[in-house]
């Protein structure tokens, strides 16, 4: 019989020409000639990260529908032998990265991936990120039909155009043969169910959906499409989200709280509209071609039993009789570049030479024939492949603040933790689970959809802060019937193994966890849990600058504004200037503790709580110079002064309420967008004209800035959105050069404003 | 009327500078020069006036292309042979900018056409070839109270004057008249350095712009010269002379007249 052989993606001409080009930016970069900021602009959409450890990079691979041929993965494991640390990790998006790859090394990385077909191009920033397919798309024996092709053809056409790197946010796009959703769809901002109406091929669509802060289940916006219209639902899509995205606020960015902000019913009501545009203005062509599928029925027997939970196994009969996936399971997606190599060999001598990547970070090794099976597996287990154990849960983890920037708690240590948890009883019924952790709140684990989901929080406990994990349960993606997975308690680090032992130990189901959790939330808090998995330093977020903090740190903020509201509240209803004064306390100390983070650093007492709060926010003016009064009578409160801190309820809650102002006003780069206390008052008159001019490039943003300055009246301010890099440095600087009085530099999202008032 | 988009990339180079921006454009698109001769002088100013987007230029020239006239008037081209200058010098200017409106006069520059067509006109560049004509321009400029640039060229020597009428010194000022017939040499006698006419012509060009953005220093009172062989430019400062027969005290001259020469007897001595 003869195996089902789909194609892998072809990286388009342009982006072949841009790779070109990586190379001379980074030199310039490290010669200094580019500025950290902009080169990150630059190497980001790249797919270019830098670890939590400064010099080291990470290059995330867009693996197209997750297939990839064995020279690919040959050459993958040559990279990361060469440039990297030698081990690969597949990513729940279906990339595979490259980790700890010097920044000088990139070029070559990049140009070699490109020789094997590979690109890391928009593999990360405001782009269209890989585009993904159910895992075993084209062999899976419930699909409606292979939806690879698509995937593929979908991402080829993107991926050439300019406008699918500078979106306000990133754009992911998967495609599900059915409505099983083993793609997961149903949480992507633009998901493609596979259906077929009168005969012909084509597919149900949802937009808005995402996981992360805020997760979001996609909303319906097509019933049926044919399948040649995918490439202008996508660029539909991708100007709704290009017009209605928040590019001001980087949390606020993704297409999900465009359709939150407007509503389903005028969410789709534009999205018609731009349809109804695109379709007028025509698609930049040619468009790639969809491969035509081999609709071939399926001839295997256990049809029935095959839906998205059968990924778990290890063996997977596919569509066509006598052919089997093999599932290696990886431990948290990673395994060596030795250990790769082996992979292609296995993927051509026992399969087709083609490899699939998985959301759940394993591989598969599809079509592999059932006599050659027992060969097969003999030789995975002579190679000493780690594979994960088949009857232990399926544990995802994000790589999580061991290595990630944005990562709240060490979320791979607990994965690993939970695994052998489990493992030391087997009789549990943990088989099929799926157990995604998440180290912050950006869910990279998925966690909203996993049977348990964890995901990093810090509480503070004493003053201290506790490395702790909301657990979610009930997360199912599913066509039209998505739900996301929802919070049922909060329990520390420390204590989540045990509680999952427990559980399973007393042959229960994730849905019978919640009583367990308030058991645990309510146990006492013994000294090492203030210690995170695999750390020796008790958890802390000290030393993180403001590029560092993610969504975690956001986390731990809110935490203590909470407790100065509740502490404002409490000092209301209490009548003894003692209580008030004591609650009052807590108030001030909580507020001018909030922020502190921001400026990377963590004080331990009060006094230091308090003196970093006059010099990083009451000197620069963030908060009025009243506040400095409350607090050194809050310090003389402490010291036994017992006079007047009781009197000053009101001033309490205006610190605490203009502290919170100041937390919501945070724009992606952590810098306060609210205006400081002392501003002067250009600073804020209103502009008499503001003018956009992001992506024009050098020198033309300049003509044009000075063509808009012109029109203004002499004494007016005006308002100039500029790009990050060298459009913002030249036009302020030219700007002035030429006499006029540049105001203000202020950094949005991803752009810049430029004040300035026209004094000629 | 707001600058296209197009208009903003194409002259984004001038938009830029500190002196011109778009105000300055919008100036030049709006102005109005004339070339007269549209020979070795008027080539190039003919070539930068339509490239910087000044909105109308008058090009007046009653000769046709000769195969003499290549060796230095780049505006014609080999195939242009026999073509009107006019024409020829018409279409390479609409190459580089066909947003600019040329207007063509097949005529040469006498006493009773020059002045109707001068008055039309912010700015005219003398690009003549023969004295008769550049009094004849000097003097209806000074009627019409139109401002210009004189240049003239020799050999390897070029010389260039820019007068505001009744506020700075004319050509009458330094030249009160023409020197007698075949006491100078022509072109066509003489010869003349093929690129000679290139520097001097684009410098009555920066004139004629410079004047039109209302910036700068013009040659004005001074008579700048040139010498090609020794590379030297000189500044010589001349005066309104009191007894110009023009614009003196006492002039003489009250109404425009033909000198006696018109054009250069020797066909192909446009310089």
């Amino acid at each position: 019989m003869n195996a089902y052989i789909q194609r892998v993606l072809s990286v388009p001409a342009s982006v072949r020409e841009q790779t070109g080009r990586f190379r001379r930016q980074v030199e310039r970069f490290v010669r200094g000639e580019l500025t950290p900021t902009a080169f990150r602009a630059y190497r980001v959409p790249w797919g270019v990260y830098e670890q939590r450890s400064a010099g080291h990079f990470m290059v995330r691979v867009r693996i197209g529908a997750g297939v990839v041929s064995s020279s690919q993965l040959r050459c993958l494991a040559r990279l990361s032998r060469a440039y990297g640390n030698g081990i690969l990790h597949v990513t729940t998006r279906q990339d595979v990265q490259i980790h700890d790859v010097a920044i000088e090394s990139t070029p070559h990385v990049l140009e070699d991936l490109l020789e094997a077909g590979l690109s890391s191009r928009g593999g990360g920033g405001n782009t269209v990120r890989n585009i993904t397919a159910c895992p075993r798309a084209g062999i899976c024996a419930a699909e409606r039909f292979d939806v690879t092709p698509h995937a593929i053809a979908l991402a080829e056409y993107l991926l050439q155009f300019d406008s699918s790197y500078n979106l306000p946010r990133k754009y992911k796009i998967v495609f599900s043969g059915c409505a099983a959703d083993c793609g997961l769809a149903s949480v992507a901002d633009l998901g493609f169910f596979a259906h077929h109406r009168e005969g012909a091929k084509g597919f149900a669509v949802y937009a808005g959906g995402g996981l992360g802060p805020n997760p979001a289940v996609g909303v319906k916006v097509e019933d049926f499409i044919r399948e040649g219209d995918i490439f202008e639902v996508a660029e539909t899509v991708k100007r709704l989200f290009d017009k209605h995205g928040d590019r001001s606020n980087k949390h606020k960015a993704r297409l999900r709280y465009v359709l939150k902000r407007l509503g389903p019913e005028q969410f789709i009501r534009l999205y018609r509209q731009e349809r109804t545009a695109v379709r007028q203005e025509g698609l930049e062509g040619p468009l790639p071609q969809i491969e035509a599928t081999d609709e071939r029925p399926t001839t295997s027997a256990t049809t029935n039993v095959l839906d998205g939970s059968q990924a778990t196994a290890d063996i997977a009969p596919e569509k066509d009789a006598g052919l089997f996936t093999f599932r290696l399971g990886l431990p948290l997606g990673d395994l060596s570049a030795d250990e790769l190599v082996e992979v292609a060999r296995l993927a051509d001598n026992y399969g087709t030479g083609l490899v699939r990547t998985t959301q759940q970070q394993n591989l598969l090794i599809p079509s592999v024939p059932e006599e050659r099976f027992d060969d097969l597996h003999a030789e995975i287990g002579r190679l000493g492949i780690r594979t994960s154990d088949q009857r232990s849960p399926e544990v995802v983890a994000c790589a999580g603040a061991a290595t990630c920037k944005l990562g709240l708690c060490l979320s791979r240590s607990l994965a690993t933790a939970i695994t052998k948890k489990l493992a030391e009883n087997p009789n549990s019924t943990v088989g099929g689970t799926t157990i995604r952790v998440s180290g912050c709140p950006n869910s990279c684990a998925q966690h909203h959809v996993a049977d348990i989901g964890l995901q990093g929080h810090a509480r503070r406990v004493d003053g201290k802060l506790l490395p702790c994990y909301d657990v979610l349960t009930g997360g199912k993606t599913a066509e039209g019937k998505a739900q996301l997975a929802t919070r049922i308690g909060t329990v520390p680090a420390k204590a989540v193994p045990d509680l999952l032992a427990e559980l399973f130990a007393a042959g229960k189901i994730p849905s019978q966890l919640e009583p367990l959790v308030h058991e645990y939330e309510s146990k006492a808090i013994p000294d090492d849990y203030f210690y995170d998995w695999g750390a020796d330093q008790p958890f802390s977020l000290a030393g993180r600058g403001p590029g560092e903090c993610g969504a975690g740190v956001m986390d731990v903020i809110t935490v203590d504004i909470q407790q100065a509201k509740e502490a404002i509240k409490q000092a209301a209803l209490k009548t003894q200037d003692s209580a008030k004064s004591e609650s009052l306390y807590q108030a001030v100390l909580a507020s001018a503790r909030a922020l502190l983070v921001l400026s990377g650093d963590e004080p331990k007492t009060d006094r230091a709580i308090f003196q970093a709060f006059t010099k990083h926010l009451i000197e620069p003016g963030w908060v009025d110079l009243a506040a400095q009064e409350l607090l050194d009578c809050a310090v003389d409160w402490r010291m036994g002064n017992k006079g007047t801190l009781a009197d000053m309820q009101d001033r309490a809650a205006r610190l605490v309420q203009r502290v919170e102002q100041l937390f919501l006003s945070l724009d992606a780069n952590l810098k306060f967008k609210l205006e400081p206390v002392a501003v002067t008052r250009a600073a804020s008159e209103g502009p008499a004209s503001t003018v956009d001019l992001r992506g024009v490039a050098c020198p033309l943003n300049f003509v044009k800035a000075k063509l808009a300055v012109e029109k203004v009246g002499i004494g007016d301010i005006i308002e100039i959105q500029l790009d990050d890099g060298e459009p913002i440095r030249n036009v302020s600087a030219s700007l002035a050069d030429q006499g006029q009085e540049v105001l203000e530099t202020k950094r949005l999202y991803d752009h810049f404003l430029l004040r300035v008032r026209r004094t000629r | 009327m707001p600058l296209t988009e197009a208009q903003i990339e194409r002259y984004s180079r001038h938009i830029i500078l500190d002196k011109v921006g778009g105000v300055g454009q919008e100036k030049l698109l709006s102005a109005k020069v004339l070339i007269v001769g549209t020979g070795g002088l008027g080539a190039p100013a003919a070539l930068y006036l339509a490239a910087a987007g000044v909105g109308t230029i008058g090009l007046l020239d009653g000769d046709a292309v000769d195969l003499t006239n290549l060796q230095r008037q780049i505006i014609h081209h080999t195939e242009d042979v026999g073509v009107r200058k006019v024409d020829s010098a018409l279409a390479k200017m609409h190459a580089i900018n066909p947003n600019v409106t040329i207007r063509t006069y097949d005529v040469w520059a006498r006493a009773d056409n020059l002045a109707q067509i001068v008055r039309e006109y912010d700015f005219v560049i003398d690009g003549v070839d023969n004295f008769a004509a550049k009094f004849l321009i000097n003097d209806v400029c000074y009627f019409e109270q139109i401002p210009f640039s004189h240049a003239g060229i020799l050999q390897f020597e070029g010389q260039l004057m820019t007068v505001l009428p009744n506020a700075t010194a004319c050509y009458r000022c330094v030249f009160p008249a023409p020197p007698p017939a075949g006491s100078v040499p022509s072109c066509g006698q003489a010869g003349v350095l093929g690129v000679l006419p290139g520097v001097v012509g684009s410098l009555q060009a920066t004139e004629a712009i410079k004047h039109l953005l209302g910036i700068g220093e013009l040659l004005t009172d001074t008579l700048l010269t040139y010498n090609a062989l020794t590379m030297t430019f000189r500044k010589i400062p001349v005066g309104r002379n009191p007894e110009c027969p023009l614009c003196g005290r006492n002039p003489e001259i009250t109404e425009v007249r033909d000198e006696k020469q018109v054009v250069c007897e020797q066909r192909g001595c446009v310089c």
